[in-house]
């Protein structure tokens, strides 16, 4: 990123998000990873369109979704994102003291290393998720055989990475445990705050809001991941608090919540 | 990998009996996985599970860490294995690279450890298996697309290894522990990940020029190895030249491990008739005793 004539640029009117598409092909960790981006450009107040395109994935220069459209820049994940938005001058972090910063990003990662790398767990190395939601979902724009080649391509490379960081061995009994725990450890963080430092949200309320939005409102084979969210109820009413903040109560136009209320509706086809 | 020296820490700071067995993990254990805590019947692999494991068994270092603080260890410890573990791994392959192809390391420090040990060909054959093991899991973890090229992966990873380094010397500030005067899981798993940088004696490790230059996680480094591996910062316990030696022995084996070297050392001692046959190294750990008191103070 050229920080210079990256500040220089205010943010544009047309600046724009892409996902796969929401209905038919988009699935659970890339629309939690979607929202959070989402959710953190709203409490920055910059306004952000959702584009759905089939291929996004492929757009992307990162290969991970989403990616941001802004001038004529394009940056993907919400780290990065949140480093391209700071140099243009908006920052939801910067009233955070040096200590706060690092828990804030510790935080940060414990939601990467556990609820993200649980989402895709369930999504590409459990059978019957695979089986049901996964593979029609994943290649459904395309037409036989092409869906069927880039969903086991896919999932040959996320079973790869799984076993690389130790996580292919682990039965769903016991990646659900970890959810739990990961969860607990973000509820007594939370504890009675409104957000994670208080009175303001940061990236960290973006990042853990999309994950935890997603799992609760994200219909799967089994009830089994929503329940573990659900068991805190302070991370319920964050989440219901973060989407009526920041997601409802806009146009109807404005895509954000046109993806809130997507995300509620059901995955499984 | 380094992990074993945090378990090691944090059985010496809860005062668990337990037997901690280093095992030769590259060619024989399916997953590879360190460090290894053998206790009783149960062989448990994982820092995170034996943290679990020990806490089961009534062992708690933490019995007085406040909900959010233990919360907070764990997000710490994600930290840790997302940051710095990608370039310990880097470190290892960066030292087996260097073994091999840079003289004046080979002639100055690796010489002496493997010139009469391992018979040709294992030589030639087992560093370049271990550097394309290592360089595969850092591969499939960090590269991708834009980063294609090896040297902007490893590039990569020493500036996340870095930033984590000064979030930790931040989180740290002026406290003896993370967590106040006391030691906890988190203090003995930041110990197992930084002893390996600090203390490995390979020249141009540039993680450790970089961890030098945060005089807190230097001193904290320090403060656990005087107060619970018994050694001086200079390698000397006060209790004499000999266990001094074996100390010092000890210690070095345990710091570095990085290159698995050891491991396969006494792997290849065992099996060749030559050699006569040499255990595995194990560290007992005491039971109970002062030195594995939580309120053990710093000797000035």
């Amino acid at each position: 990123i050229h920080l210079l004539s990256t500040a220089a640029e205010p943010w544009p009117e047309n600046a724009a998000l892409y996902q796969q598409l929401k209905e038919e092909q988009i699935l659970l960790s890339d629309n939690a990873s979607s929202l959070a981006v989402q959710a953190f450009l709203q409490m920055c107040n910059l306004p952000i369109q959702v584009v759905c395109r089939a291929n996004a994935e492929y757009m992307s220069p990162s290969g991970k979704l989403p990616f941001i459209h802004v001038g004529n820049q394009v940056v993907s994940e919400l780290g990065p994102i949140v480093q391209f938005v700071k140099a243009k001058g908006h920052s939801l972090s910067d009233g955070l003291d040096e200590v706060q910063k690092a828990e804030m990003k510790a935080y940060m990662e414990l939601v990467n290393n556990m609820l993200l790398t649980a989402e895709l767990y369930l999504q590409w190395c459990d059978d019957v998720t695979v089986e049901e939601i996964t593979h029609p979902r994943y290649g459904s724009p395309y037409p036989w055989p092409l869906n069927r080649i880039l969903s086991y391509q896919k999932q040959w490379e996320v079973r790869r990475k799984m076993k690389a960081i130790g996580w292919a061995g682990k039965t769903l009994e016991q990646v659900l445990e970890d959810v739990d725990q990961c969860c607990q450890a973000l509820s007594q963080r939370l504890g009675t705050q409104p957000y994670f430092f208080n009175k303001q949200p940061t990236e960290l309320d973006a990042l853990v809001f999309g994950h935890l939005f997603t799992i609760l409102t994200t219909q799967l084979t089994t009830d089994e991941l929503s329940e573990k969210v659900k068991n805190y109820s302070n991370l319920t009413a964050f989440c219901r608090r973060i989407e009526q903040q920041y997601f409802e109560g806009h146009d109807k136009d404005n895509s954000a919540t046109a993806a809130a209320r997507s995300a509620k509706r059901s995955l499984l086809r | 990998l380094s992990p074993r020296s945090f378990s090691q820490a944090y059985a010496k700071f809860s005062g668990a009996p337990l037997t901690v067995n280093t095992i030769s993990n590259s060619w024989r254990a399916p997953k590879g996985d360190v460090p290894v805590l053998i206790s009783e019947d149960t062989v448990i692999s994982q820092p995170a599970k034996i943290l679990n494991f020990l806490r089961k068994q009534k062992y708690n270092a933490d019995y007085e860490l406040s909900a959010k603080q233990g919360a907070d260890t764990l997000a710490y410890i994600a930290l840790l294995e997302e940051k710095l573990l990608p370039a310990l791994a880097s470190i290892k392959k960066c030292l087996l690279h260097t073994f091999w192809v840079e003289a004046e390391n080979y002639c100055s420090v690796t010489k002496p450890w493997f010139a009469s040990r391992i018979a040709f060909p294992l030589k030639l054959y087992l560093p370049g298996k271990m550097s394309r093991e290592a360089l595969n899991r850092i591969l499939l973890t960090r590269g991708g697309p834009p980063l294609c090229s090896l040297t902007e992966v490893e590039a990569q990873i020493y500036r996340d290894a870095k930033e984590c380094l000064n979030l930790l010397s931040k989180r740290l500030g002026t406290s003896q522990f993370f967590f106040g005067h006391t030691p906890t899981t988190l203090d003995a798993f930041v110990f197992g990940f930084l002893a390996p940088i600090y203390k490995v004696c390979f020249p141009r490790v540039q993680l450790q020029e970089h961890l030098k230059q945060l005089p807190n996680l230097c001193r904290f480094c320090d403060d656990i190895l005087t107060c619970y591996f018994r050694l001086t910062v200079s390698g000397h316990s006060p209790a004499g030249q000999d266990t001094a030696d074996a100390n010092l022995q000890k210690l070095t084996q345990l710091v570095n491990k990085e290159s698995n070297l050891i491991e396969k050392m006494d792997d290849n001692l065992r099996k060749s008739p030559q050699h006569p046959p040499r255990k595995l190294t194990t560290l007992k750990l005491a039971a109970g005793g002062e030195e594995n008191s939580p309120s053990h103070r710093l000797s000035p």
